[in-house]
């Protein structure tokens, strides 16, 4: 792409100005730490990297002016050894990822639109399961935007940090549901008997769901159930409710004539006899709608699960976004807006060339600009040029 | 202090050392003198119960001469178990005293289960109004939660704790000195003394353990040679062997492993089958499941990074050959071209 190379310069002559005047703090224990970067224009990452002294790595970010910026979750013995054998593991913070790459139909959707479903996602995962179920103590949860498409907590609660990858994968499997057993949650309620003579059987049978009240997934799933239900009835059009909850024109059309008004009148009240098809619906769109979707990392295993991963480092900058790893407080997550609260670079006017229409929100402003050349505010700049929608206007000779 | 009985069933307990710091004799007259003949012949009965049944038996405390000599029989049968210096001999060990308290703790009110939960060190909250409960992070580390009702989806968790029931957390605790006894038994040097003393019951199990071996080596296993084994895959086969509790992804791992090796899933069986808790059913099942048998697709065994990442690779074992490979299928390999050259 014409001006790339320019480009590059350009954001990062800008990151370095940002850091000059913007310091970075560094993470708790950093000198146990692994740090991780990589530059404008160069090639591979660069890494081993440990830091003795805050100013060391200050000045590291001011001269070197990182397109990306990482550290390790991990503390090590020794952060700098170039095996990671060698590192000698001490224990890592619990992290959490949650990107919009992996979320289904995310391709379909704006950046502003899948930023805010991984934000529903990330809200479920902090409050119902970290603060909810496992009862972390707030002080020990961090939230950060990541500086690109999600958004990244970090549990440094002291009792957790020595679990290994196989127990932070069974936190994993809670926390998105996986194998649970319906078998386990509903359970079979003899509803009726009938005698013959000395013998008594049950005649009659229904499956009988968890209270809401009650703690972990019973009660989860009872909920879900029951919200679904209340969407569904209260729905001007039922129909289009269930198709989007991804329920097919003719199975949806049954689900309705099914739930009549004496069924749902059941479900409130903890009574799951329905079909199989409304009982696998349910279960089904519950768990979808509370169990928490996790990114993959690499290896198609959840970032959680790795005690020896580099995570982006808060308070720095993301290169294809020119946005800041900012911390969110936990009661500010319903309003945190990405695109005004991670804006950090400045509104210099920069010309630029975009090849096809773009409108976007920043900072509170609409813009929407026509293909040709402008002149925008530079972290305006920054966003479109590190995303590779716009190219740096050379000046005229 | 409790009483000597409750010290005699459980003499892990910080009470029963202590009883033995004040009463019990001095080292070398436990070894030497003929008045605890008897305890050193039951520990030699625990060492053999442990091996053959995975309990380390049941022997009469009716009176405190029965006590005291269970209660010194326990030190005695670890500081042997060390001399043995077999590990699988010593898991096998831990298991079986694990198990014997297990079967105790059954019978005992929740609230003395309770109390010898926390002595272990875990989280444990208990009162007569209330559930048990046990924290999550004690749960993650000692909870077998390789099956399925055991895994944390299928509980009920609240606040950071699960709510257990007395069997339940009696298995916890089970597991919990299991991992006890283990650490606290590995790498502890033999005592010449002791070596000298027991030589004859010592010389017997390691025959026994031998033949064990030689006889596991002879079943005719597809075409596995264990000592071309890497180190990660001998690990799994030994935990999996001794009934420990292998995460998922290790049973996996090594399940995946030996199939590439054209091991059959029976061939497999066989080789898990001296698990003390060996479940044919389960894991028939877990195997056809991975080898494809039953799936459309067979899993293929992780690479070393992978390992890695799951943690089941003992980094601390990595050999030289480890270091030159990236995959334990690719470690076997070698381990052969290698063994040919020679
Ligand atoms: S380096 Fe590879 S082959 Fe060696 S122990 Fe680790 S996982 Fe196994």
């Amino acid at each position: 792409m014409m001006g790339g190379d320019s480009s590059q310069a350009f954001l990062r002559d800008a990151f370095e100005a940002f850091y000059r005047s913007h310091p970075v703090e560094l993470p708790d224990r950093f000198t146990r730490r692994e740090f991780a970067f990589l530059m404008f224009g160069g090639k591979g990452m660069l890494r081993h990297l440990g830091f003795e002294r805050r100013e060391q790595f200050q000045d590291f970010l001011e001269e070197r002016a990182p397109q990306h910026a990482y550290y390790s979750s991990a503390y090590y013995q020794a952060p700098s050894a170039p095996k990671m054998q060698d590192k000698k593991w001490m224990g890592a913070e619990l992290i959490f990822d949650l990107d919009s790459d992996h979320l289904p139909g995310a391709e379909k959707m704006t950046y502003v639109e899948s930023l805010a479903v991984v934000k529903r996602e990330f809200q479920k995962l902090v409050e119902e399961f970290l603060l909810g179920d496992l009862g972390f103590s707030e002080k020990y949860v961090s939230l950060y935007f990541s500086g690109g498409r999600g958004y990244h907590c970090h549990v440094k609660d002291p009792t957790i940090l020595d679990l290994d990858s196989s127990e932070r994968r069974e936190l994993v499997d809670y926390i998105t549901a996986r194998d649970l057993q319906d078998s386990l949650i509903f359970h079979e309620r003899v509803t009726a008997r009938r005698s013959y003579g000395t013998q008594e059987f049950a005649s009659g049978t229904s499956l009988q769901m968890p209270s809401p009240q009650e703690a972990g997934w019973k009660g989860r799933i009872s909920r879900g159930i029951i919200e679904i239900v209340e969407e569904i009835t209260r729905s001007d059009s039922p129909m289009e409710k269930l198709k989007e909850y991804g329920v097919k024109e003719k199975d949806a059309e049954r689900l309705v004539q099914e739930l009549s008004e004496e069924r749902v009148r059941r479900i409130r009240g903890g009574m799951l006899d329905q079909s199989k098809a409304i009982r696998k619906f349910f279960l089904n769109s519950a768990l979808r709608k509370t169990a928490v979707s996790l990114s993959a990392g690499e290896t198609d295993e959840p970032v959680t699960c790795d005690v020896k991963r580099l995570i982006r480092l808060p308070g720095s900058l993301h290169g294809k976004t020119g946005l800041r790893v900012v911390p969110i407080a936990i009661d500010a997550l319903e309003r945190f807006d990405p695109l005004r609260d991670a804006v950090v670079l400045p509104d210099t006017p920069v010309r630029i060339q975009i090849p096809s229409e773009l409108s976007v929100r920043m900072k509170d402003e609409s813009f929407t600009f026509s293909p040709g050349e402008h002149e925008v505010p530079l972290f305006l700049a920054a966003f479109f040029l590190g995303r590779k929608q716009a190219t740096l206007q050379e000046p005229n000779p | 202090m409790r009483e000597l009985p409750t010290l005699a069933r459980y003499p892990f307990l910080a009470d029963t050392r202590q009883y033995i710091k004040d009463h019990g004799p001095a080292i070398t007259d436990l070894l030497h003198d003929l008045l605890y003949e008897r305890a050193r012949l039951t520990s030699i009965e625990r060492l053999d119960n442990a091996l053959s049944d995975s309990d380390v038996g049941e022997r009469s405390l009716a009176t405190d001469a029965d006590c005291i000599m269970e209660i010194l029989s326990y030190p005695l049968a670890r500081m042997v178990t060390v001399c043995i210096s077999d590990p699988y001999f010593q898991r096998r060990y831990a298991l079986g005293e694990a198990y014997h308290t297990y079967k105790y703790l059954l019978t005992e009110p929740t609230s003395f289960l309770s109390a010898v939960a926390k002595e272990l060190g875990l989280s444990v909250h208990y009162t007569p109004e209330t559930r048990l409960r046990l924290f999550f992070k004690d749960y993650l580390r000692y909870a077998p939660t390789t099956y399925k009702e055991w895994k944390m989806v299928n509980r009920e968790v609240a606040g950071g704790y699960i709510a257990l029931s007395h069997k339940d957390l009696a298995r916890v605790v089970q597991e919990t000195l299991r991992a006890r006894i283990n650490t606290e038994l590995s790498g502890r040097p033999c005592d010449e003394d002791v070596n000298r003393i027991f030589m004859e019951d010592i010389r017997r199990l390691q025959t026994i353990l031998q033949q064990r071996q030689r006889r596991q080596d002879a079943v005719p296993v597809g075409k596995l040679h264990p000592e071309h084994l890497p180190p990660c895959m001998t690990d799994l086969l030994a935990a999996t062997q001794a009934g420990e509790n292998v995460p998922h992804m290790g049973r996996f791992a090594l399940v995946a492993f030996l199939n590439s090796l054209k091991l059959s899933p029976t061939d497999i069986l066989k080789l898990f089958s001296t698990a003390p808790d060996f479940e044919e059913e389960k894991s028939r099942y877990q195997i056809d499941h991975i080898t494809g048998a039953t799936s459309s697709t067979s899993y293929k065994c992780p690479g070393c990074d992978k390992m890695r990442t799951y943690g089941i690779c003992p980094t601390e074992k990595m050999d030289g050959l480890c270091r030159r490979t990236r995959h334990p299928l690719n470690y076997y390999s070698a381990k052969w071209r290698q063994e040919k050259k020679q």
